[in-house]
């Protein structure tokens, strides 16, 4: 039951207006954050996060030179870029491992634009950090890259940072 | 919704997967055929003996990367390319010592074992991050469809 702040009369839940005195009531059937954990994920934008700058490639970068890096510098995840550095897609290991696996020989000089994965999840780095775990949460990433309003690539987030922004939020 | 408490909670209730498990004598090829066809991020590599089987090795989607990165032979042993003696979880460890694991060893798949060292599950950061947001539904689960957008009406018509 929805009780009307206004002249206390008893509505059914969901009414937009009291039946008593017409007053309003959409605000009332808002969710509301319980708890300071859930507040700060809706409050918290990802740039607080600290993303750290993506390894980018031209589309026509070989595969295997991809692969050579992601190894040494321990990245899950590089973007493909433009010269504009405009985001084109994005390849990860799960790529890699999908369409790469057993003929990675025959495909080390491809370039990795034929084999990304083409306009990938966005986010901004002022969104709230509840839309990054959202997508990853449903769409089982483990990787977003963030861009700004021009589509520019500005960094990747990847959910071990979020996993550490819990776990921080949560002991304190 | 139920308090979130990473400290009594237990890592088989991070929704742990069924573990991919290959034989010890396995080939590198036959293994990311395995991943490809079953999608799964990492195998087991386990050994027989007179008490079940046990675990030897962990084989990730990070080796697989290493492997296809250095361009090895697909019929190069399994034993070869796998991470020995990877940490491992009991079934009654808490999420929270499971978190700290991961975070702080750079992790990803965390296998729970039985006493006899048998494979039960793999606890992955995904399950963790889906046990985490199971806590707030309302924050995450209730989101407008695009961050910053204003809807007039609430149906967002």
């Amino acid at each position: 039951m929805l009780t009307c702040p206004a002249c206390g009369c008893e509505n059914l839940e969901g009414s937009d207006h009291c039946e008593q005195c017409q007053a309003p009531l959409t605000d009332l059937s808002l969710p509301q954050a319980t708890t300071a954990l859930e507040k700060s994920l809706l409050h918290d934008r990802i740039e607080i996060l600290k993303p750290r700058p993506a390894v980018s490639f031209p589309p026509e970068a070989p595969i295997g030179e991809v692969l050579r890096r992601m190894v040494s510098e321990r990245m899950g995840c590089v973007a493909v870029v433009d010269d504009k550095q405009r985001l084109l897609g994005i390849f990860t290991e799960r790529d890699a491992l999908l369409r790469l696996n057993v003929e990675v020989d025959k495909l080390r000089d491809k370039p990795v634009g034929s084999l990304m994965t083409s306009s990938p999840t966005t986010l901004r780095p002022r969104d709230k950090i509840a839309y990054a775990l959202h997508r990853m949460n449903v769409g089982g990433f483990r990787h977003i890259p963030l861009v700004d309003d021009n589509e520019r690539l500005v960094g990747v987030i990847s959910i071990r940072g979020i996993l550490a922004y819990l776990t921080a939020r949560q002991r304190v | 919704m139920s308090f979130l408490s990473l400290s009594t909670d237990l890592v088989t209730q991070a929704y742990p997967d069924q573990p991919l498990a290959v034989a010890i004598d396995a080939t590198v090829g036959e293994v990311l055929e395995l991943m490809r066809a079953q999608r799964g991020s990492c195998v087991l590599i386990c050994s027989d003996n007179a008490d079940g089987c046990r675990l030897e090795g962990i084989f990730t989607e990070r080796d697989a990367l290493r492997w296809m990165a250095a361009g090895g032979d697909h019929h190069t042993n399994i034993r070869l390319s796998m991470t020995r003696t990877p940490v491992v979880l009991p079934a009654t460890a808490t999420v929270g010592a499971a978190i700290d694991l991961m975070s702080q060893r750079g992790l990803r798949h965390l296998p729970i074992v039985d006493e006899q060292g048998t494979p039960q599950g793999v606890v992955a950061v995904g399950g963790i991050v889906h046990y985490l947001v199971e806590h707030f539904p309302q924050a995450i689960y209730t989101l407008p469809p695009e961050p910053g957008k204003r809807y007039m009406h609430r149906e967002g018509a």
